[in-house]
């Protein structure tokens, strides 16, 4: 016992077998294709299913009125691969029989490898410590950004050059600042429109397969619009919810309202942040000032120390004491981990700058030659003019 | 088997003189095309044939006209027109000169 399916040819009815059925469907949909550029396709293949039809009707007879799957792949044989170049006699080609025939919509239906999302190099500056190139590192690479910056660190020891690098690519970077640069950054394929080009591609080879019988022809399409809606629905909100905080970071008036969390209810906690970040400032310029007219800070001496390095640990000092309440005045806005206080974060940053101030001395210093004069004079020049602030202190 | 293969390409290129050939007889359908086909070296399949005159009938070397069977729908008869018989009369001159030509350069395997 096999399932029928009724289909007509021109016009007359016709009851095969559901083996039948495809292997017919196979072979007018390579026919189809194989002669899709010409002029006289529809005529063509109005002949081919009246040709069809013509030894179906030979095989019924009052008492038989099914045509079996194995008479219908038979009469497929018999009548060939449909050929659009000028006529070639049965054996130009290998015959290629029902099998091939629906071999063939199968492998066009995958329409070649899926593009790989496109891959740019950028820097990030959301969650960066410095310029965002080791965030834009990592997330072309695939890897943690902390791998990222260690390595560049290291590479800083090597006469600088994880440094020099570095500064060279925070110059040459662009900066990725819109959702779809985001998404080359990171290479995803997600919310561009060549993915959504490359879906509805793939829907319609699909359709393809179900040329030729109206019903299913008709499921697909119904169903390949609900397909494309749903993902066009699904893309808006993965654009809103991945993307708004980026969007939100970068034009800070842009978003609409409602979208985006409300100002914090500890406003007041917030600008208690603020006042105290103002204060480490003027601290900081103050605590400069100190070192350089009295080599101390509120009366803590550091004899021998040279003053530039005085300067880079009092920059680094503050850079430590700033970061957690900057982070902490960040969450309160965003609400969530990418902007929380990192334990490690600060550390970094402080190292990064440290790292990056002496390497700049250090190449100057070491390696152009008419530098080094200056390098080497600089010290001493910063005591003179140290001194000559001083004596303008006291001199008060 | 190889030698097959190569006779396929002359075959493919002489299967549209035949078919100008068979229609110049008589209004024949694709049946009796295929027919008159099947015994010879020149068997050919629908698959090709159909494509193959709707070239022809594209070119004007035929036409055809729908003409009721006794047994189910209209057929197409294919019939030469005037620049079908023209093409007919070259490509048969052509094949005179050609059998000729190989007749009379070196040696005749069969003798």
């Amino acid at each position: 016992m096999n399932k029928v399916i009724t289909i007509h040819l021109n016009g007359v009815a016709f009851q095969l077998e559901e083996g039948g059925f495809d292997a017919l469907r196979a072979y007018l949909d390579t026919a189809a294709r194989r002669l899709g550029g010409n002029p006289d396709k529809d005529e063509i293949l109005a002949d081919i299913e009246q040709a069809i039809a013509d030894k179906f009707r030979s095989l019924l007879g009052a008492s038989k009125t099914v045509i079996i799957t194995k008479e219908a792949t038979d009469i497929i044989e018999s009548m060939g691969p449909v050929d659009d170049s000028s006529g070639s006699p049965e054996d130009a080609r290998p015959s290629a029989g029902p099998t091939a025939a629906s071999a063939q919509p199968g492998s066009a239906a995958a329409p070649g490898a899926v593009p790989n999302a496109p891959k740019r190099l950028y820097k990030i500056r959301e969650g960066s410590k410095i310029g965002g190139v080791c965030n834009g590192i990592a997330a072309y690479l695939n890897a943690d950004v902390t791998i990222v910056r260690i390595a560049f660190a290291l590479f800083g020891f090597v006469y600088g050059s994880g440094i020099l690098i570095y500064l060279l690519l925070m110059f040459v970077l662009p900066e990725a600042s819109t959702p779809e640069e985001m998404d080359e950054a990171h290479g995803t394929p997600s919310a561009t429109a060549q993915e959504f080009i490359r879906r509805a591609r793939e829907g319609y080879y699909e359709g393809m397969k179900s040329f030729g019988d109206r019903r299913a022809h008709r499921e697909w399409r119904r169903k390949f619009k609900r397909d494309m809606r749903n993902w066009g629905r699904e893309m808006q909100r993965d654009v809103r919810t991945n993307w708004g905080r980026q969007w939100h970071w970068n034009w800070p008036g842009s978003h609409p309202p409602g979208a985006y969390p409300p100002p914090p209810p500890a406003y007041h906690t917030h600008g208690f942040i603020n006042l105290l970040l103002s204060l480490i400032s003027i601290f900081f310029v103050i605590a400069i000032i100190s070192f350089v007219t009295t080599g101390g800070i509120l009366g803590v001496y550091f004899p021998g120390m040279p003053i530039w390095l005085g300067i880079l640990l009092i920059i680094a000092v503050v850079k430590i004491v700033k970061w957690p309440l900057r982070a902490m005045r960040g969450s309160y806005y965003y609400g969530d981990s990418w902007h929380c206080w990192n334990p490690f974060g600060f550390i970094w940053h402080a190292l990064m700058w440290v790292f990056l101030v002496y390497a700049v001395i250090w190449l100057f210093g070491g390696h152009v030659a008419g530098m080094h004069e200056i390098g080497q004079h600089l010290p001493h020049k910063i005591h003179s003019a140290a001194e000559s602030i001083r004596d303008w202190w006291n001199s008060l | 088997m190889i030698i097959n293969e190569k006779f396929s390409a002359i075959r493919k290129g002489l299967l549209e003189f035949l078919v100008l050939k068979i229609v110049s007889g008589d209004k024949v359908y694709v049946a009796d095309i295929m027919g008159q086909l099947s015994g010879t070296e020149f068997a050919t399949q629908e698959g090709t044939l159909y494509p193959l005159l709707s070239k022809m009938r594209r070119e004007e070397l035929v036409d055809y006209e729908w003409k009721e069977s006794e047994a189910g729908p209209p057929r197409k008869y294919y019939k030469l027109t005037a620049k079908g018989q023209e093409q007919l009369k070259e490509t048969d001159d052509y094949w005179q000169k050609i059998s000729e030509t190989v007749k009379s350069l070196g040696r005749n395997p069969a003798s």
